[in-house]
C-alpha cells in the first residue's frame, strides 16, 4: 500500500518550502509532523517525503536515522523512556528499567503485546535535579522509584482502560 | 597569491587553494583517504593533519585554505603519531580480511599502515564489531560494511557526479554505516567508478570479484571503443586474459568510465566469441575462409558486375579498418557502391560522459568519406532494396544498424565481418572473424575530432587477424590486391589518404595517456 502523506503535512510542508531556503531544511521538521500523527516513521514514508520534496530517499533515511528520537518500529500507546545517564544510573535508573523489563516481560527497545508500552532507555533527559527520570510520551516523572513505577504503570493501564 | 612553504620547500599557489593541492604541487604526498580531486571535500577521516606554524592544533590539509606566509611540516612526530592513532582508529573493528579481499593489493589501509601504522592491535579478533559482508549494491557492485572506513567518497559521487544519491550515511558516530534502500541498489550507468575510488575493499565490483590478484594485472594504456565519447582507459590483464577496464583521467576526455563502456572487453570471452570463420554455418579455420570470400566477390562482379557489390564502411571499426573497405571497395572491386555515411546526432547524454552517439567512429568515417566519396546512406539502402545488388561486403553492426530501412536480406549473399555471434542478426553463408581493438592498433575519432589510439593488451585467438588484413588477403585472393600487407603499409597509407602526414604523431601518443589513477 502507498504511503500517503497527510493533508496536514503536505500543507505544513508548503508553508516551510516558502521560509527555508534549502528544501532540505524542511525535512526535520516535516518528519516531525508525520510522526506527530502515527507514532513512527514507516520506510514509506520516507520514500514519500523524499518524492514530495525532490529530494533522494538515502538523504530522508541518513536523517531518520541519524536522530535517535525518530522512531523507525510502530511504538506503543505509551514509550516509556527511561534515562540512563549518569546522575539518573547513580539514583537507581539501572534498577528502574530492569525492574520494568520484569513488570512488562520485554527487553528495552520493544514493545508489549498489546501495544501497550515500549520500553527505551535513552540519553540525558536534562532533569538531573529530580533524576531518575521516566519520561512518558512528552510527560517527565521525575525522582522515581520502584514503587512509584508501579504506581505509574497502573495509572497508565487505567487510564487506557477508561478510553 | 599567496606564498608558503611545506617541510621546508616554498611554492606560490593562488588563493583558496589548500595545503593539500599545494604540497601535491611540490610532490611532497600526504596520506589521505576521504579526499578525492574530483569530489567535494569532506574532511572526515583525518588521515591528512599536518602541522601549521603558530596554530596550536594539527590542521587538515585537505579542508585547510593556504595563507601567505604559513609554515607547514608533514614530518613532525606529533603528525606521525597522529596518523599511527589515526590507522589504529580505522583499524579497530576492520576485519582484516585481506586473503580473500579483492582491493589487497590496491588497498590505502593496507598501503598506510605500511608507511605509517605498524602497530600491534588493541582488539581482540572476537571483539570487533560485525557488520554485514557481501551486500549486493546494484548490478555491478558489492558492498562489505566491515571493511568499510566511513570516508563518504562514495555517498559524495551519488551526490555530486551522477546526482542520483542512492547511498548515504545512516545512523550515527559509532553505529554509522553506509547503507541504501532496501531492496535497491547503486543503479546509475557509472556505479563501478565508486570501486574505483573507495580507498578500502568495502565497494568492490562484482565483475572483476575473484578474478585476478591485482599485483599480477598488467597495464595497457587505451581507448574505450563503448561510444563516441573516446574515453581513456587503462586495460588490466593478465596472460592474455583481459580482467578489467579503468578510466585513465585525462583531462580532454574523462574522468570516470561508465559502466557499460567498461563491460566492452566482454566480448573478447563471451561463448559466442568468434575464433573460426563460418561457411555455411560450418566452422572452418579463418584462412581458407578467405578464398571463400574471394570467390564469393569474383562471382558478383563477373556475373553482374562490379557495381552489383555493395561495400559498407563501419562507424564500428578503426580508421585502419574502414581504409582498408575503402581501399577494397574503390581500388579492387572498383564498385561504386561503397557507404561510408553512417553520421548520427552527436553530445555528451546525461551531462557527465555518454555519448548520444553509441559508436566509436562515425568522425573517423567522416574522414574518410572526405577522401573516398560513396553513396549516401539512403541512396545504398535505395540499391540494395531494388535488387541491383548481389552480395553485401558489411561488418555485422553496421549492417544491422540499416537493417530496419532493409527489405529482406536472405536472397542477397554476405560477406560478414564479425567479432561475436551475438552481432549477427541475420543469416550470412560467409563470416569471417577479426581481431578486437584489445588485441590490435587502431585509430578512433571521437565526437570532438580528437583521434586516439587502441592498443593491443593481449592477442587475438590463434588465426585471427586484424579486419585490414583480412580484406588485404581477400582482395590478394581476388587477384586485385590493395596492397596493404603489414603495419608499415598500413601507417604509411593512413597518413597519405586519411589524416595527413603529421597528425597522428601530433595528436596521439599511445602509451602515454595513462597519466594518473581515479584511485587516487
Amino acid at each position: 500500500m502507498a504511503y500517503k502523506i497527510s493533508e496536514r503535512t503536505l500543507a505544513e510542508i508548503d508553508r516551510l518550502l516558502k521560509i527555508y531556503p534549502q528544501k532540505e531544511a524542511v525535512l526535520i521538521p516535516a518528519l516531525h509532523e508525520m510522526q506527530k500523527e502515527a507514532g513512527w516513521i514507516p520506510e514509506e514514508a520516507m520514500d514519500a517525503l523524499g518524492a514530495r520534496l525532490n529530494i533522494p530517499y538515502a538523504r530522508v533515511k541518513g536523517v531518520v536515522t541519524f536522530y535517535t528520537m525518530f522512531n523507525r518500529l510502530p511504538m506503543g500507546r505509551f514509550h516509556l523512556q527511561v534515562c540512563r545517564n549518569i546522575s539518573c544510573h547513580f539514583a537507581g535508573a539501572a534498577g528502574m528499567l530492569r525492574h520494568l523489563e520484569d513488570k512488562l516481560n520485554i527487553k528495552e527497545g520493544e514493545t508489549t503485546e498489546d501495544g501497550l508500552f515500549t520500553l527505551s532507555a535513552v540519553e540525558c533527559l536534562g532533569s538531573c535535579g529530580t533524576a531518575p527520570v521516566i519520561a512518558v510520551n512528552e510527560t517527565y516523572h521525575e525522582n522515581m522509584t520502584v514503587e512509584k513505577t508501579d504506581r505509574l504503570l497502573a495509572e497508565l493501564r487505567a487510564e487506557n482502560n477508561s478510553d | 597569491m599567496p606564498k608558503l612553504t611545506i617541510d621546508g620547500k616554498t611554492i606560490e599557489m593562488p588563493k583558496g587553494a589548500t595545503i593539500l593541492q599545494a604540497a601535491q604541487a611540490l610532490g611532497v604526498y600526504i596520506p589521505r583517504y576521504c579526499y578525492h580531486p574530483s569530489l567535494p571535500v569532506s574532511g572526515t577521516c583525518r588521515m591528512c593533519v599536518v602541522e601549521v606554524e603558530k596554530t596550536a592544533k594539527l590542521q587538515i590539509a585537505c579542508a585547510t585554505e593556504i595563507a601567505d606566509g604559513m609554515a607547514v611540516r608533514t614530518d613532525t612526530p606529533a603528525v606521525k603519531k597522529a596518523r599511527r592513532d589515526v590507522l589504529e582508529y580505522l583499524l579497530i573493528n576492520h576485519p582484516v580480511d585481506c586473503p580473500i579481499c579483492d582491493q589487497a593489493g590496491e588497498c590505502f589501509l593496507q598501503d598506510y599502515y605500511m608507511d605509517h601504522g605498524l602497530h600491534k592491535s588493541r582488539i581482540a579478533p572476537g571483539d570487533k564489531i560485525r557488520r554485514s559482508k557481501r551486500r549486493a549494491a546494484g548490478k555491478y557492485l558489492t558492498l562489505d560494511n566491515e571493511r568499510c572506513i566511513l570516508c563518504t567518497r562514495c555517498v559524495r559521487f551519488c551526490d555530486e557526479v551522477t546526482r542520483t544519491g542512492e547511498l548515504t550515511v545512516s545512523g550515527r558516530n559509532d553505529a554509522s554505516f553506509i547503507d541504501m534502500k532496501e531492496g535497491k541498489g547503486v543503479d546509475n550507468d557509472y556505479s563501478l567508478n565508486i570501486a574505483d575510488i573507495c580507498p578500502v575493499g568495502a565497494f568492490t565490483s562484482r565483475d572483476f570479484r575473484f578474478k585476478a590478484r591485482v599485483w599480477f594485472l598488467k597495464k595497457t594504456g587505451s581507448i574505450c571503443t563503448g561510444c563516441a565519447a573516446g574515453c581513456n582507459i587503462e586495460v588490466h590483464h593478465n596472460e592474455g586474459i583481459v580482467h578489467r577496464l579503468m578510466p585513465a583521467p585525462n583531462p580532454e576526455t574523462n574522468t570516470w568510465l561508465c559502466d557499460r563502456g567498461r563491460m566492452t572487453y566482454k566480448v573478447l570471452r563471451a561463448g559466442d566469441r568468434l575464433s573460426k570463420a563460418r561457411i555455411k554455418k560450418g566452422s572452418m579455420e579463418p584462412e581458407p575462409a578467405l578464398r571463400q570470400a574471394a570467390h564469393l566477390i569474383d562471382d558478383a562482379a563477373h556475373r553482374a558486375g562490379p557495381e552489383s557489390v555493395a561495400v559498407l564502411g563501419s562507424p564500428y571499426l578503426s580508421l585502419e579498418d574502414n581504409l582498408a573497405i575503402a581501399e577494397l571497395a574503390s581500388g579492387s572491386i572498383k564498385t561504386g557502391a561503397l557507404c561510408l555515411d553512417f553520421s548520427c546526432e552527436q553530445g555528451v547524454k546525461d551531462g557527465i560522459l555518454i555519448n548520444k552517439d553509441q559508436t566509436p567512429n562515425a568522425n573517423g568515417l567522416k574522414l574518410l568519406r572526405a577522401r573516398y566519396g560513396g553513396l549516401d546512406q539512403n541512396a545504398l539502402i535505395g540499391l540494395i532494396n531494388s535488387g541491383r545488388i548481389k552480395l553485401i561486403v558489411a561488418e555485422a553492426r553496421a549492417l544491422n544498424s540499416l537493417r530496419e530501412k532493409l527489405r529482406d536480406l536472405s536472397n542477397i549473399p554476405t560477406v560478414i565481418l564479425a567479432l561475436a555471434k551475438s552481432d549477427l542478426d541475420f543469416d550470412s553463408d560467409c563470416v569471417l572473424p577479426y581481431a578486437s581493438y584489445f588485441e590490435t592498433e587502431g585509430h578512433f575519432v571521437n565526437y570532438k575530432g580528437r583521434i586516439q589510439k587502441t592498443a593491443a593488451a593481449v592477442a587475438a585467438p590463434e588465426g585471427v587477424q586484424p579486419l585490414w588484413l583480412v580484406l588485404s588477403k581477400i582482395s590478394s585472393y581476388t587477384g586485385a590486391p590493395i596492397k596493404i600487407e603489414d603495419t608499415k603499409a598500413m601507417s604509411a597509407k593512413l597518413s597519405e589518404y586519411a589524416l595527413g602526414k603529421s597528425v597522428i604523431p601530433a595528436i596521439c601518443k599511445p602509451g602515454s595517456i595513462a597519466a594518473k589513477s581515479t584511485r587516487e
